[in-house]
């Protein structure tokens, strides 16, 4: 695994696929890998610079008092991009470093990505910066009721949706749901997503990033013309990683490899995935545990034989100096930005195509879609046929940035991008300049 | 609305003045249902109407003053329904028409709306883009007190369409400060509109056609069809008709017909129409002109054009056992009476044409629920509403001995009579 000093030397790699993290200006980096997409699609320059300035930036002070009866104030944001396709809809996060600039780029990230499943929202991000390890379940409760009711006339099922990120469980999800509903004065579920299953969470919420890179993986598997059960690495086995390893498994695919942050164990015949699962759960790691299998290191296993790749743990786990190792022929980004820039240039010189994080990973979104769908019509559907419109989701996406790239000869996430570009810049173009 | 002759005579006036026609329809609806004078008046009148001018820098940088409409006929039912329509002859009573008849319109397929219209006066060919842009900013932002998703869901008409939706969309967005589709209908599909909007008229007619002819007991392979015009409504309803199996042997413009009585190859006349703007010169065919084509013989007549096409003096050269009307009101009260009288069946336009309505109120939905269908689910779904429309105006029609015509008012007028008793006065 490619560790923050490494890439610090790599001045390349800091140049990422998608927007990073530790990055000093984010946003204007995520953007100017659109500026290509717009260039190339011949959006007109002053729309397309609209589109290079989030809509608006809420910063509010949240004072409350702690445990020990003193007072403390934290520092809130709200970043809305865009609104052209609906209202923004994007993460909160509870964290002890956030940066603005950040919140901006993620903002513009889920423009992109909304745009290009097709759902009909435009991008937010905010957060509170707060400790979460630090402080007391009651003091981070109160901080997050109080950042919605300082948000409040901003947030809304048609202005402005939050879904769950770093810090974020359910349960700070129904708070602000709850704080929302009170001072609406009615009940007010759909500003939220990723809420308990009985306050109108849906059904597979949390599975639906792995479920949508399962769809898109057999997409990929007919139009690369490759094995039908593929042989399958996978990194990380959190939410997305076990969870697609799991699928994959009970779905006849050979999970050949599987890694958490400790390391990775190896079997080109196939591991016994629940039986790592649940020895994981047992003991935090998947390094202890027994079983037929290679012990390798995450960078080891990244190179190992296999048909697909899919990353599904950190940014820039494929890098520079590992892309020429790679001997998988597809790879999917399951993880955010988990290719660097310079990696995706290797990789498409050796031939070996990457779903980019922006199509391969959009379950959750469409998941926070269908959320906050049955939320406004106070009917709950079926898991059945969740999995069955997340596929449409997923097929018609593909299907869209396939068309894209055809049309024009690029790579798959340049037209993606470009697919993002031209239906939001056409929504843009639709509503007109309001004054 | 005139026949643009000044020699008509009086009666000539009245017949072709839809909208008396329409009063005449109401009151001998009424009478059927027996409606007392007081719910008589309360349907007849409009619930409210707004004027507004509106103030607009031109191009040129003069100031001039648009004078706009905006009149809901009753929202005993629903939130109004009804179109905008950009012409320099709107008229405050044709306004009113136009909104009555919606209200009797989204009854008869039993949409949970009202009927509303609204019109501003001034001439699209004479305004830039920008200028038409801020006439609907100007007019939605004006008359936005009584519209809203709840309220009135206004629809793209003459000279108005889905860029001026989107306007209007857009306006009402940034006042209210949250997205609202379910404002308006017939919005790009990219701002929540919905698939199948642009045919639902034309395949609305289709249906209508083809439960007429079970009626009847026509079959498609052995019917002969004229449609008249060719046009979003004509030109759909034709090819739609040319793909279920019918006979189409003739079709119009503007300029005239052509005619071929073996059948037309419908989407090669159309793919001409397209490339040569007319239908002028088109090879595989006679050529008539339009008042011939309504003599031609044939089964099944498609008037899918304008208003007073059927009238007292070219009714009695119609041959067709079956007109059903794609257009609004072209057929005139005297011709009604004599095709009556002839035991041929009209279906008339509130429900012919009525798929367009069906399919923006299916629009309004999918924008309240977030989530939109699927071009199969939305065309599904209009045909049950076409289908159990039709045969509950026929099972009507029936049961008072009378016309579709008649019937289909009587059933629109008596469903929001009824929601009437039911609300009681609001005092």
């Amino acid at each position: 695994m490619t560790t923050e000093t490494e890439l610090q030397h790599e001045d390349d790699d800091l140049l990422p696929s998608t927007p990073a993290l530790d990055e000093e200006s984010p946003f204007a980096t995520m953007m100017s890998l659109f500026d290509e997409a717009a260039a190339r699609l011949g959006v007109d320059p002053a729309e397309y610079a609209i589109l290079r300035k989030p809509d608006r930036e809420i910063a509010v002070a949240v004072p409350i008092p702690l445990d020990n009866g003193t007072m403390a104030v934290f520092d809130g944001y709200r970043v809305q991009h865009n609104a052209g396709l609906g209202p923004f809809l994007g993460p909160l996060r509870l964290a002890r470093d956030i940066k603005v600039d950040e919140l901006r780029a993620l903002a513009a990230w889920m423009t992109w990505k909304c745009a290009v499943l097709n759902i009909p929202f435009g991008g937010a991000a905010g957060g509170i910066r707060i400790n979460t390890k630090r402080r007391s379940r009651s003091e981070v409760e109160r901080a997050v009721r109080r950042y919605a009711a300082d948000l409040f006339g901003v947030l809304g099922p048609d202005r402005d949706i939050v879904t769950p990120d770093v810090g974020c469980n359910e349960e700070v999800m129904a708070w602000v749901m709850d704080s929302i509903s009170s001072h609406e004065r009615h009940t007010e579920n759909a500003v939220v997503t990723g809420k308990p299953l009985s306050l109108g969470g849906s059904e597979g919420h949390s599975d639906s990033v792995a479920r949508g890179l399962r769809v898109i993986l057999r997409l990929a598997l007919e139009r690369y013309k490759l094995p039908d059960a593929p042989s399958v690495l996978i990194q990380g086995i959190g939410r997305v990683g076990g969870t697609l390893a799991r699928l994959l498994h009970q779905g006849g695919f050979r999970v050949c490899g599987l890694s958490d942050v400790q390391g990775a164990v190896y079997n080109p015949r196939g591991l016994d995935v629940p039986a790592l699962l649940a020895c994981r759960a047992e003991n935090g790691t998947i390094t202890e545990c027994p079983g037929e299998f290679e012990k390798l290191s995450n960078q080891e296993m990244l190179a190992m034989q296999c048909d697909v790749l899919i990353p599904c743990a950190v940014a820039n786990a494929v890098h520079s100096r590992n892309a020429r190792d790679v001997q998988a022929r597809l790879i999917l980004e399951g993880a955010h930005g988990p290719v660097s820039a310079r990696a995706d240039r290797i990789l498409h010189e050796r031939g070996i195509p990457v779903v980019p994080d922006i199509l391969a990973n959009a379950g959750g979104v469409v998941a926070d879609y269908f959320e906050w769908v049955q939320n406004r019509q106070g009917f709950a559907w079926i898991d059945a046929v969740i999995q069955k419109r997340i596929t449409r989701f997923m097929t018609e996406a593909w299907r869209s940035v396939s068309e894209v790239q055809l049309q024009y000869g690029v790579r798959m996430r340049m037209a993606a991008n470009m697919l993002a570009v031209e239906r939001v810049a056409k929504a843009d173009e639709l509503r007109g300049v309001y004054a | 609305m005139s026949t643009g002759t000044a020699v008509a005579s009086a009666t000539e006036r009245d017949e072709f003045n839809p909208f008396l026609a329409m009063a005449e329809r109401f009151e001998s609806a009424a009478d059927y249902l027996e409606l007392d004078a007081g719910v008589r008046e309360v349907l007849r009148t409009p619930d409210r109407e707004l004027t507004v001018s509106i103030p607009i820098v031109m191009d040129d940088g003069s100031l001039r003053v648009f004078r706009g409409y905006r009149v809901q006929h009753n929202f005993l039912r629903g939130p109004c329904k009804g179109g905008i329509r950009f012409a320099p002859d709107v008229h405050i009573d044709e306004v009113r028409a136009l909104a009555a008849w919606m209200t009797w319109k989204c009854s008869v397929v039993a949409l949970p709306f009202g009927g509303g219209k609204g019109g501003v006066i001034c001439d699209p060919r004479e305004l830039s883009q920008s200028e038409l842009e801020r006439i609907t900013r100007r007019y939605t932002a004006s008359i936005m007190d009584i519209l809203g998703p709840d309220r009135d869901v206004p629809a793209p008409d003459m000279n108005t369409n889905e860029q001026t939706m989107a306007w209007i969309m857009d306006t009402y967005s940034m006042h209210v400060r949250r997205t609202t589709t379910a404002i308006v209908t017939g919005k790009p599909l990219s701002l929540g509109g919905s698939k199948g909007r642009t045919e639902a008229t034309g395949r609305g007619v289709m249906l209508s056609c083809r439960e007429a002819m079970k009626k009847l007991g026509m079959r498609p392979e052995s019917t002969r069809v004229v449609v008249q015009g060719s046009g979003n409504v004509g030109g759909i309803g034709a090819m739609l008709l040319h793909r279920e199996g019918y006979n189409v042997v003739s079709i119009s413009d503007m300029y005239g017909a052509v005619h071929n009585e073996k059948g037309l190859d419908v989407p090669d006349v159309l793919r001409w129409l397209k490339e040569h703007r007319a239908l002028e010169g088109y090879p595989d065919a006679d050529h008539l002109d339009n008042d011939e084509q309504l003599a031609l013989d044939c089964e099944l007549l498609v008037p899918a054009a304008t208003e007073n096409q059927i009238t007292s003096q070219n009714v009695h050269k119609v041959q067709a056992k079956l007109i059903v009307e794609g257009a609004n009101g072209p057929t005139t009260a005297p011709a009604d009476k004599a095709l009556e009288e002839r035991g041929v069946m009209v279906v008339p336009d509130i429900l012919a044409n009525a798929g367009g309505v069906t399919v923006s109120y299916f629009e309004w939905v999918q924008d309240r629920m977030g989530y939109f269908w699927t071009e199969e689910i939305v065309n599904s779904r209009l045909e049950q509403t076409m289908v159990s429309s039709f045969n509950e105006v026929e099972a009507c029609s029936r049961e008072y001995g009378v016309s579709m015509r008649t019937a289909a008012y009587i059933l629109a007028i008596g469903r929001v009579a009824e929601v009437y008793r039911l609300r009681g006065v609001f005092a």
